[in-house]
């Protein structure tokens, strides 16, 4: 016997309606996105122009080479990754077990995790800043010395975007399901983790770390307040003396931020269209 | 867990083991899932927890894959006490509800799942999962991911998934509620041709009678969080032990009635039928009584005539809405053979061509 699966249903009106929706709105379209486009690229081509603009309307790199040859560009760059790296791992080891616990075992305080998550959005950051010194006051210098309070701090500060990331990604496959399922096939933690919640929760887990990474090469306030000299802080001082470096400066960091971005991107949707090929035949053969 | 095997059974070698419940009792805060919840498995045997939402048919089978803790009570698989054992330790197969295959691994990852954690060698894995894809009809599909594959399919590899670590029991939590009815009605007679060949016990809980009469060695019947009753499909359907079994399983008529003798009551509008007495009524109590749609015949004409109010024909039968002189309600079937009494008809008589389901105490 053959019968046709029911999830291939279309519904022709449906698709008219959003296809009319469609037409009307084609020019409105194209000019937000031409205003949008503009916002963001005219300040970007007038910065790369102003950086390439040596004595008398000239063209020179010299504001690049000056940096390139700066110790402390690359001395802060390198911090600023480290502290990005570091508060990666932070926000990845405490987040997912944290989110996936929540999902399987409290749903009903998903809620108040999700509200606490926002709390940095709410309380000012320096509230924030000194709240976090104040709670690892007792701890030693290793940490409190050093860029280790600082990746800290960012923990807690990029937990909006580092929450959110991971709730929605848990959020959209059956997590109970898939964990019960793994129990009862017998695996334990580790392995449910490592063969089913991480790859089903890659999308999330990159998104996450992206937006933190991307927070923590930008965060002025907080390492200017513990006066750590991190990229962003550099930036401000060169601005102060030398406004073409500074110009540079935020355009490379802008890259810095772009090309890991990129290259996550690229390859994660790779990897994602190599699983989607599409089903063959609806037919459920029974 | 190790466990004494015979060697008689199934196929593939394994025959059931007998599982019982003793006592079982499991809160949610205010809310008793189940109340002192007993049940005894035969090996082999297929279980249908039956009942409506909420009568804990589903937490009885979550405590018997480890998933729920009960708060007091015993759960035996063979002669070993699991109530305490975590659910990845149980080695029970479970299919859930919802699609529960693993998205990231495709049909035959998903199969091989439970041998890999358990650090089987690929030869042996990939050995076990071409039996398993055989045995469920999708050795084609075997690269699919789960979104390439139909509900139906999704199920049937959520079965292979759940057999291929060979486990002492099989659960099924309401496995085809997800599918059309097509899908559903070949997929529940393919679960059990494989249930029946490997001689596996299993535990199949839904709230569809129809699937519950069709599948089930014995069915149990659940209302909150209790036992009603637990016998083969046929000894619910023809002689539930409760009022509520007799509802829930299929479809009745409440009639007032008027006990004559020993086996014979007078019905409303139906007239005299036969009951199993059982000493209750003496002669002339005032009685309500249940009666199946099928026990009751029409004719053409008659003096205590009821309203058709509506035809439904079902293919073997049909379904008659009526409405007596009194105003109630009343159903019944006949068969299509008879679709002529009733072809040209508004108004038709009554009368019984079965036993009554039950008697019970006052007329409404």
């Amino acid at each position: 016997m053959v019968t046709i699966a029911p999830d291939i249903t279309s519904k022709p009106g449906s698709a008219n309606n959003s296809s009319d929706v469609l037409r009307l709105g084609r020019p409105f379209r194209y000019i937000v996105l031409t205003l949008v486009g503009l916002f963001f690229i005219v300040p970007i081509v007038s910065s790369a122009r102003f950086s390439f603009l040596g004595n008398h309307n000239s063209f020179t790199i010299s504001a690049y080479t000056q940096l390139f040859g700066t110790a402390q560009f690359w001395s802060t760059l390198f911090l600023s990754a480290k502290v990005g790296v570091g508060t990666v791992f932070l926000t990845l080891l405490l987040l997912i077990p944290t989110v996936v616990w929540v999902h399987v075992r409290l749903p009903k305080l998903r809620r108040v995790f999700e509200a606490a998550s926002l709390l940095p959005l709410v309380v000012p950051s320096v509230v924030v800043t000194l709240g976090v010194i104040t709670s690892f006051r007792g701890l030693p210098n290793i940490i409190y010395g050093t860029p280790v309070i600082l990746s800290l701090e960012y923990v807690v500060l990029a937990l909006p975007f580092s929450y959110r990331a991971l709730d929605s990604a848990v959020q959209s496959i059956d997590l109970k399901t898939l964990v019960e399922a793994g129990q009862s096939l017998g695996s334990g933690w580790i392995k449910l983790l490592r063969y089913v919640l991480l790859p089903n929760l890659r999308g999330g887990i990159i998104g996450a770390s992206i937006l933190t990474f991307a927070f923590c090469l930008g965060e002025f306030a907080v390492a200017s307040l513990l006066s750590f000299t991190t990229f962003p802080v550099f930036l401000v001082q060169v601005g102060q003396l030398a406004a073409s470096q500074a110009v540079a400066l935020s355009l490379l960091a802008l890259l810095f931020t772009w090309i890991p971005l990129a290259v996550i991107t690229i390859v994660f949707s790779q990897r994602r269209a190599k699983r989607s090929t599409p089903v063959l035949d609806d037919l459920e053969i029974s | 867990m190790k466990t004494k095997t015979n060697t008689q059974g199934g196929r593939y070698g394994r025959s059931g083991l007998p599982v019982e419940f003793d006592g079982i009792a499991r809160n949610f805060k205010d809310v008793a899932a189940l109340k002192s919840f007993n049940l005894h498995a035969d090996p082999g045997e297929l279980i249908v927890l039956l009942g409506p939402s909420g009568c804990g048919k589903t937490t009885a089978l979550r405590v018997l894959a480890g998933l729920e803790m009960p708060d007091s009570g015993r759960v035996t698989i063979g002669n070993h006490d699991v109530t305490s054992l975590p659910a990845a330790k149980r080695n029970i197969g479970m299919v859930f509800q919802s699609y529960s295959l693993f998205p990231n691994m495709t049909a035959r990852e998903n199969v091989e799942f439970g041998l890999r954690v358990r650090g089987q060698k690929q030869s042996d894995r990939t050995a076990r999962s071409n039996e398993l894809l055989e045995l469920i009809g999708l050795k084609d599909q075997a690269d699919r991911y789960p979104h390439q594959l139909s509900g139906g399919q999704q199920q049937r590899v959520a079965l292979a998934r759940a057999l291929a670590i060979k486990p002492e029991v099989l659960v099924l939590d309401e496995p085809l509620s997800a599918l059309d009815a097509k899908v559903r009605s070949s997929l529940r007679d393919e679960i059990r041709r494989i249930q029946l060949e490997l001689g596996i016990t299993t535990f199949f809980v839904t709230h569809d009678q129809e699937e519950a009469l069709a599948i089930a060695d014995r069915i149990a019947v659940m209302h909150q969080g209790q036992l009603e009753q637990l016998d083969t499909p046929l000894a619910v359907y023809t002689n539930p032990a409760t009022e509520f079994v007799a509802e829930f399983v299929g479809t009745v008529n409440r009639l007032p009635g008027k006990v004559i003798n020993s086996n014979t009551v007078e019905v409303a509008t139906v007239g005299p039928i036969n009951y199993a007495y059982d000493g209750a009524f003496p002669s002339g109590s005032q009685v309500e009584v249940l009666v199946r749609p099928e026990s009751i015949g029409v004719r053409d004409g008659g003096d205590d005539t009821c309203r058709v109010l509506a035809k439904s024909f079902l293919g073997s039968t049909i379904k008659l809405t009526l409405l007596d002189k009194s105003d109630r309600l009343i159903i019944v079937a006949i068969p299509t053979s008879e679709a002529a009494l009733v072809a040209n008809s508004e108004t038709v008589s009554l009368y019984s061509r079965g036993d009554a389901l039950l008697v019970k105490d006052g007329a409404r």
